[in-house]
């Protein structure tokens, strides 16, 4: 029997996860903008911008988007390192990589877009000046193998950025719990026209991590230095850590 | 496919370099025997999605 894992609430073998995540983002990539802005009442561009004044970048430096998806922080990214740096968009599904790589084409620019495994990256060692994943950590069926490939490919003294949910602050939790899986299914089945999806995202929140528990998983996969800062009352959180 | 990606791309299995191939829309890795394809200009550097090569490939013939 193959080993399980939770796809949501649900234990599914760890063979099938990669695929139902897949079968979500397939289904929900064209309304992917409209839903983040709607569910987060804008917020996660907050997030975003964030997390990427957090990258300490500077012109010239390459930088690695791990579950780019739309493209929101590669295009942001590209502001701070300019023509002299590189900024390669990455995801595991081509829906969600096609609409970040039209959106940006649409925009007049070209970046690299790579269709790839946050498990299993196709870069050189020691390569990136910083890596993020935003929101695609919490997708992956083995986390701790993302999290040492994310090393692998830094530079030494390079950073990884995780922005992703996290345990929101404890008097909230009633409110976001029915938020979530009352109102979220809801709009996904207004706007996205899949209930299924949203309730899946409510559901992964749930079984992800929280603060704690992954500075403590990307100290062991080698990061030094590891602190987060949390967003909204820790829906959100930005993990840091540093390669030695 | 924009070609300074070809500088950067390793074998996503081996981390070994790749060839490529370009009339055929592909990235081969001579180590592991497989072909990722090249998409709508995006490189798929999934091995689920390579293609094995075939014997007559593998020995330069092809």
């Amino acid at each position: 029997m193959d080993k399980t894992t939770h796809f949501g609430y649900q234990q599914v073998a760890e063979s099938e996860k990669a695929a139902k995540v897949a079968e979500v983002f397939h289904s929900v990539a064209a309304q992917y903008d409209v839903m983040n802005d709607l569910m987060s009442a804008g917020l996660h561009r907050l997030w975003k911008r964030f997390a990427v004044a957090q990258a300490g970048l500077r012109p010239g430096m390459k930088v690695l988007d791990v579950a780019g998806g739309t493209a929101d922080l590669t295009r942001l990214f590209l502001k701070e390192v300019g023509d002299t740096g590189q900024v390669l968009l990455t995801d595991i599904n081509f829906s969600m990589l096609r609409e970040g790589r039209d959106r940006m084409l649409n925009e007049g620019r070209t970046p690299p877009a790579i269709q790839c495994d946050g498990e299993r990256l196709p870069f050189p060692d020691d390569y990136f000046d910083c890596v993020s994943v935003a929101f695609g950590l919490r997708n992956m069926t083995h986390k701790d193998q993302a999290l040492a490939e994310m090393n692998r490919v830094l530079k030494p003294g390079g950073r990884l950025l995780v922005l992703e949910f996290s345990k929101i602050w404890k008097p909230l939790e009633p409110a976001y719990d029915l938020y979530s899986f009352k109102l979220l299914p809801l709009m996904g089945k207004l706007v996205a026209k899949d209930a299924g999806s949203y309730q899946y995202l409510a559901e992964s929140i749930r079984m992800h991590p929280g603060q704690k528990e992954l500075k403590a998983m990307m100290e062991t996969a080698g990061f030094a230095k590891v602190s987060y800062h949390n967003l909204t009352a820790g829906v959100v959180a930005l993990h840091k850590g540093f390669k030695v | 496919m924009n070609p300074k990606l070809l500088e950067i791309l390793v074998c996503p299995v081996c981390k070994g370099p790749l060839d490529w191939k370009k009339p055929a829309h592909e990235l081969v890795c001579r180590a592991c025997r497989l072909a990722y394809p090249i998409r709508d200009d995006i490189p798929v550097m999934l091995p689920e999605e390579a293609r094995a090569l075939s014997p007559d490939e593998i020995h330069g013939k092809a």
